[in-house]
Formats: C-alpha cells, structure tokens, sequence
C-alpha cells in the first residue's frame, strides 16, 4: 500500500532523508531550500538524531561530514551559494571517499542572483563542484514523488560507492505543494544500503586498499578500528602520501567507480536512470528535467492533440549521465530533439557531448521563470 | 621502562616530519601524557587536525584521527562529536587555522560550549608556508608577505574565547612542558569547549627572519612575553600588561554543554520529558 | 622508521633513542644539573648528537623527556631504578656550575673539542 500525503519537495526530502536512514543534519539558512532544514530540525531528534544549523555553510558541511565520518548516515541542504562556499568540503568527500548528501534546491545565480526564483543554473556545479578529478553523482527530482524516492536513492548511492551524492530539486519543485504518493515505510526501509564494512583484525585492516574502480571501505569510527582520514593523497592506509603511482591510481579510482561502473552496468543501480513518456511511437523528442520536465509531459499532450507526435525523455540521474539511452535518441531522432532547461544549456552540452552532433533545438530561460508548455509547443511548431 | 608512548602513537611515522626543536612534538607529547592520566581508551578518543605544521598532528597519534581542510576542524569535530557524544575530541590547530580562517567557527564552537578540547598551538606565524603574517604575528616582525614588517594588530586568542563564551580557557607554553601536561588534564576533564592555547615556537620560519634563529632564542622569546597569571595580575603598568601574555587557566566556569542539552531536545521529541520550557533554560543558564 | 625504545637499556638514569634525535639542543639546556651535551656526529640531521655526559648527576627531573619534541630521550622510572638498588642523585652545586658552563659553551659537551 503505498502513501499518499499532501507536503512541499523541500519537506518530502526531508522526510526521505530521515526515513532513509540519516540521523545528521548539519548545515545554513539558504533560500530556497531552508525548510529542508526546518523539517530536518523537527523530526530528526524524534529518531534520535541531530539536526544542527551551524554558523556558516562551510560549516554546515563541515559538521555532516565529520558525522558521516563516524559512520553516521548524514546530509547538508542548500542552494547554489551555499554549494559555492561548501566547494572545498565537497572536495574532501570525494578523496576521502566520506559518503554525504547534498541537497540543492536550486535558485538563479550566479552569486546571489534570484534568490527566490527558480533555476536549473547549477547542473554544471553538480558535475564539477570543486577543483580536481573526481566523478559525480547527482539526481534531480521531477515530481514531489521523486524529491522523496530519489532522496532515498541519493542516500543508498552514496553509502554503496562511498561518495558524495548531490540530490537537485529547483525552486519550483521544492515549494511546491501537492500530493505526493510515496512508496510503504517497509519498503523503504528493505531498500537501504548502509556502508561496506570490514571484518578482519584491525591490524589487518586498511581502509583504502582495495580494487580499481572499487569504493573504499570506512568502517564507522569508535568500534574497534582506528585509522586516518585525510584530504591529502593517501596510500592504502589512508596515510598522506605523494607516491605518484599511488596517486594515479587514486584519481582513475576516484572516477572509474563512478563514471567506468556506471558505463558498464547502464547505471549506478537498479533503479530508472530517466523516465519516457510517449516516445515509442514519436517523431519529435522534447528532453527535460526538473520542474521543467512537469510543464514538458503538458506540452506533448497539446502537441498530441494537435497531431504532432511528440514524447519526453526525461533525464533523472543527470550525472553520470544516461549516456547509452541518450545516444539511442540521437540515432533516432535526428533533426526533431528539442531540449530545453533553466539555464543557457548546460545540459544540452551533455546530449551534444553523447550524441556527437548538434542538430537539436533548445528551449532556454535564465531569468527565474519558468518555462510554460506553451513556449514549448511553439517551439516544436517552429521546428516541424 | 619511561612512559610507554608507544601505546599511544604511531610509532612507524617516527621521527616526525617537524623541524629540530619544534613545539608540535612538545605539545604532542604533553597531549598523550595527559590522556594516559585521563585514563582514555584511544578507540574513544578522536583527534581532528587542520592545515599547517599542526596538521601532521594527527597522523602520529594512534587513535580515530581525522585531517580535515584549513581552518574547518572545529566544524568537523562539532560534527563528529554531536553524532557521538561519548567519545573525546581533541582538536589541534594552528594560529592561522584557528583564528584567520577558521576564526568563525572557533567562536562558535566556544559559543556553543560544545565538549570539544580545542588546542591552538600558536606559532605566531604561518611556518608551513615560509613565514606568512598570522593574526598573532607581532607588529614590526618581518614576514614574507609584509617584507616592511607587519602592521597588522595581533589577536589575544584567549581573550577572545573568552569573549566568545568558552567555558575553559588556559594559555600555556611548550617551554613548561610539565604545566602544560596539568593544564591538559584540566582541560580534558572539563565538561564544555576548554579553549587550550599553547605557545609555541618556529625558529625557522618566525626566528631566522625575526633574530631567533635557533629554538632556545625563539623559546627564551616567547618566555619574554609571556608570564604566570598570578604574577601578572599583579602587575601594576597597564602597558606591560598588555604586553605580557598571561599563563595558567585563565577561565573555568561550569555550563551548560551543547550534547547534554541536546540530548535533553532529543528527550522531549521522543515524549520521555515534558516540553522543553523556558523555566529550563532559567535554572540551567 | 624510529622505535622508541623505552625499554631502559640497563638500568641507566637517563638514555636516548638516537635514531630519533634532531639535536635541537632543548633537553641539553633545560638539564639543570648538567647531565647531557651536544657532541658531533656528522650523520645527524643538524651534524651533532646527544651525548650523557654525566649519568650518574641525573636527578630524575624529567625535563629533558618532556621537553624533547621527538621522543628522542628518556628518564628512568624511580621505583624500578630503586628496585635495580640505583636512584637519582640530588643537584649539587657542582652539578649545577657544569650545567652552566655548558650552555655557556652553546650546549656542547665540555668533554667535545672546539665551539659549535
């Protein structure tokens, strides 16, 4: 039996990230992702946990790192800004290997921008949020559903590759209001993944000595295995090292667990990596994400209406990307690809990138609005 | 048989990549006497470090240690601590981690009167880095990024912890070693943010440039400006006093601590106490 | 890679682990009873060496171990020494002139020719 409740996306992942199993919040008031902190602040200490808003950004992270490297399931929530300022953290979770997730609800910038419009101006930071090589995960909700599944999912991904996991909602999503149906608390909670543990002796015991493309394995900390965390380079002791091999091998680890997993098993996990509504028997593919990809599901059925036979490929695990089904569309659809986002295209990059041609149209806004249906059936007319 | 410092460190990253003379192993082994007396288990001890020659702290000492990025240790150990709140923290900092820039969540750490054991090893100086202006850099010292001498006014670190609400505050030097190892232990058992500052020395990077080239004139330096508390209350210029640092606990006040009031929070969610009211805070505070 | 060897090497008041030694002179200059000196050694990290002078003046301060930075330099445990029908001595005037005369000499051993 699944659940129906009535809640905003900012609440909804709030809700998930608790019942997912995080017991830490640590993070900084940012519009417009402020009341994932509310919600978190309220229900966590009922579950016997903590939700801290500390005295900066840099902080707020900082302070859910530090739980998480405990072995305490933990999260952050913020808005772009916000993200900016955590950058050198986000850092320390990926060569660290600390596993974290980053709610972003995604207002316009840059700088402080729009702070209570929405946008979809922070993919590109999502891929790449600090300096150096890493590979990152980031999911964006397209449904008040998913601002609760995919918090869920955010959680399980980064517990399973030992990684920070950004969980996008923009704007719009994150206050809006609705029903929302959910999966049964049971089922949630059969679906958690918690953290590889080791199991030796603890002389025998060294945290970052595994396989390429395998994450590293941090047991939680205060149970009988001392070691040391750093965001320095480190051997497989987890000690500072500037051995260039090891070093090699840190970095082509750090990425292939990600991006050379993700390529060969189409995907990081079990679950749909996007969402297609009417494309088999299409002529024209409209891709979208985010609030966007709601107004986008109203547009194909216009155009439908019309006779046009549109359908929608909506991204949900923007990166890595669903890279394999996206070069299936492009094979597909050449000349009729319409994309269109909240920002000046900073996905559409990415289907040029996959499809290795840039014959597809693009439906682009940066100035905090949104963008109707009707913008985006005209522009497939304009196409045709 | 010495102390068996052993049991307590690393003992494979011996010797220690600190310059001849330095203050960090002073304080290192100070810190490990003091936990020995404190009767810790090093599986519930967790040091967390920052950037700087204080960093490497951290990765000598044998328990759950932590290195994090410059300046954010006590945000990560707030962390750490609150999701573990009967473990023991040590955090180990420099002048420039503590009080440039991570000089926020120093105060608010203290602010918070969390049960952190916070130790500022104050070198005056930027060592790591060749010689850089830090906030405890004497005015007219040469550094490499004030080639004229610094201009710059100098931080009283306990003063403002003091000011900021830490419920423990002590000044210490790695010249006493025996005090600083009492001072520890104080520190160490007291419930709240204790708020340890240790005045150390960098004859390389502070001393070559400032006429205290060797540690015994950087030390016989600092033994200069720096006086017991007593005595320097005593002290009837108030320009000398301003211009000694006084040593001993400078603060030791009994308040409430962040996990236990947390716990408290936690207690009434969970309906295992009445709302937490206002009358709580009043008896409390 | 340094051990520490804390193991009393043979009932000595006062011994050095070598290996760990950066010869920074603070032990040498916190004795008071002038116990220890800096000797050459060229294949030490600043070209000199711990060197105990005078073991049997060492009274059991212990401000040389704690004022070592590198673990370099240990005292005896007063009861085992004791127990070994040895104990520390108590600082004479003579103890206390040496010690000044060394850090005089910049913290060379009296017994090492020529000035640092």
């Amino acid at each position: 039996m699944a659940r129906e409740v009535i809640s905003t996306g900012n609440e909804l992942c709030a809700k998930a990230a608790i019942e997912g199993g995080a017991k830490f919040f640590g993070g900084y008031p940012l519009t417009p992702s402020s009341e994932v902190m509310h919600v978190s602040s309220d229900l966590l200490p009922k579950v016997g946990g903590v939700a801290i808003q500390m005295e900066d950004e840099i902080a707020g992270i900082s302070a859910a790192l530090g739980s998480s490297m405990t072995g305490v399931k933990s999260f952050t929530a913020t808005s772009g800004p916000g993200i900016s300022l955590k950058a050198e953290q986000i850092g320390l979770g990926f060569i660290a290997e600390i596993p974290l997730v980053i709610v972003n609800v995604m207002r316009g910038g840059p700088s402080t921008g729009l702070p209570t419009r929405v946008s979809q101006a922070d993919i590109g930071q999502a891929q790449y949020p600090t300096h150096g090589d890493y590979a990152s995960i980031t999911l964006c909700a397209g449904s008040l559903s998913e601002c609760y599944t995919e918090t869920v999912r955010a959680f399980n991904l980064a517990e399973k590759y030992m990684t920070p996991v950004f969980m996008l909602l923009d704007e719009t999503i994150g206050h809006m209001h609705g029903k929302a149906i959910l999966p049964d608390l049971e089922e949630i909670e059969a679906s958690i993944v918690t953290r590889e543990k080791f199991e030796g002796s603890p002389e025998n015991y060294k945290p970052y000595d595994v396989p390429m493309n395998k994450p590293a394995v941090l047991n939680p900390m205060f149970q009988g295995y001392k070691y040391h965390v750093t965001g320095l380079h480190h051997g497989v002791e987890g000690f500072p090292t500037e051995d260039a091999e090891q070093c090699e091998f840190n970095i082509e680890r750090l990425v292939g667990k990600i991006n050379t997993v993700a390529a060969e098993n189409d995907g990081l996990d079990d679950l749909p990596d996007y969402e297609e509504y009417m494309l088999d028997d299409a002529d024209i593919c409209i891709i979208a994400y985010g609030s966007i990809g709601l107004g986008a599901y109203e547009a194909v059925q216009k155009l439908r209406s019309e006779g046009i036979k549109a359908g929608l490929f909506r991204p949900i695990m923007l990166w890595p990307s669903p890279a394999k089904r996206i070069a299936e569309i492009g094979a597909k659809f050449e000349n009729r690809i319409m994309v269109t986002e909240l920002n000046m295209g900073q996905y559409s990059k990415e289907i040029e990138r996959v499809i290795k041609r840039n014959d597809f149209a693009t439906l682009l806004k940066a100035n905090g609005r949104p963008i109707a249906p009707a913008e985006m059936v005209a522009k497939v007319k304009e196409m045709m | 048989m010495a102390f068996n410092y052993d049991k307590y460190l690393r003992v494979n990253k011996m010797p220690t990549l600190w310059c001849w003379g330095c203050g960090d192993g002073v304080i290192l082994k100070a810190t490990i006497r003091a936990i020995e007396k404190m009767g810790w288990d090093m599986q519930n001890v967790c040091v967390v470090s920052g950037i700087g020659c204080s960093g490497r702290f951290s990765s000598y000492i044998d328990c759950n240690t932590v290195h994090t990025t410059h300046g954010r240790t006590v945000a990560y150990a707030t962390g750490i601590k609150l999701a573990n709140p009967h473990v023991n923290v040590i955090v180990v900092a420099g002048d420039g981690d503590g009080l440039a820039i991570g000089g926020n969540h120093t105060i608010h750490g203290c602010r918070r009167n969390i049960d952190l054991n916070f130790i500022l090893i104050n070198n005056f100086i930027y060592g790591l880095t060749n010689s850089q202006t830090s906030p405890t850099t004497p005015r007219g010292f040469w550094t490499v990024s004030q080639k004229n001498g610094n201009i710059d006014p100098t931080f009283n670190a306990c003063n403002l912890a003091i000011g900021a609400g830490a419920s423990f505050v002590a000044r210490e030097t790695m010249i006493e070693p025996k005090k600083l190892e009492k001072v520890l232990v104080k520190a160490f058992s007291h419930k709240g943010f204790s708020f340890i500052e240790v005045n150390s020395n960098c004859h390389i990077n502070l001393g070559r440039k400032n006429k205290m080239a060797s540690a015994m004139e950087n030390l016989d330096w600092i033994n200069s400006i720096t006086m017991p508390l007593k005595k320097w209350e005593a002290l009837e210029d108030p320009i000398e006093k301003e211009n000694l640092l006084p040593t001993g606990v400078l603060r030791e006040v009994e308040q409430e601590e962040y996990c236990e009031m947390y716990a408290e929070i936690q207690k009434a969610a969970q309906g295992e106490r009445g709302k937490i009211t206002q009358a709580d805070f009043e008896k409390k505070i | 890679m340094g051990t520490f060897k804390t193991e009393n090497p043979g009932n000595q008041p006062v011994w050095v682990n070598t290996s760990n030694c950066k010869a920074c002179d603070i032990c040498v200059s916190v004795c008071p009873s002038g116990v220890l000196g800096m000797v050459y050694e060229k294949t030490s990290t600043l070209g000199a060496m711990i060197s105990i002078d005078h073991p049997e003046a060492c009274i059991g301060c212990m401000e040389c171990e704690l004022s070592c930075p590198d673990f370099a330099i240990y005292v005896a445990d007063r009861k085992e020494l004791k127990a070994a029908g040895k104990s520390f001595a108590k600082l004479t005037d003579d103890s206390k002139a040496r010690q000044a005369a060394i850090v005089a000499n910049n913290y060379m051993s009296l017994e090492e020719e020529g000035a640092k």
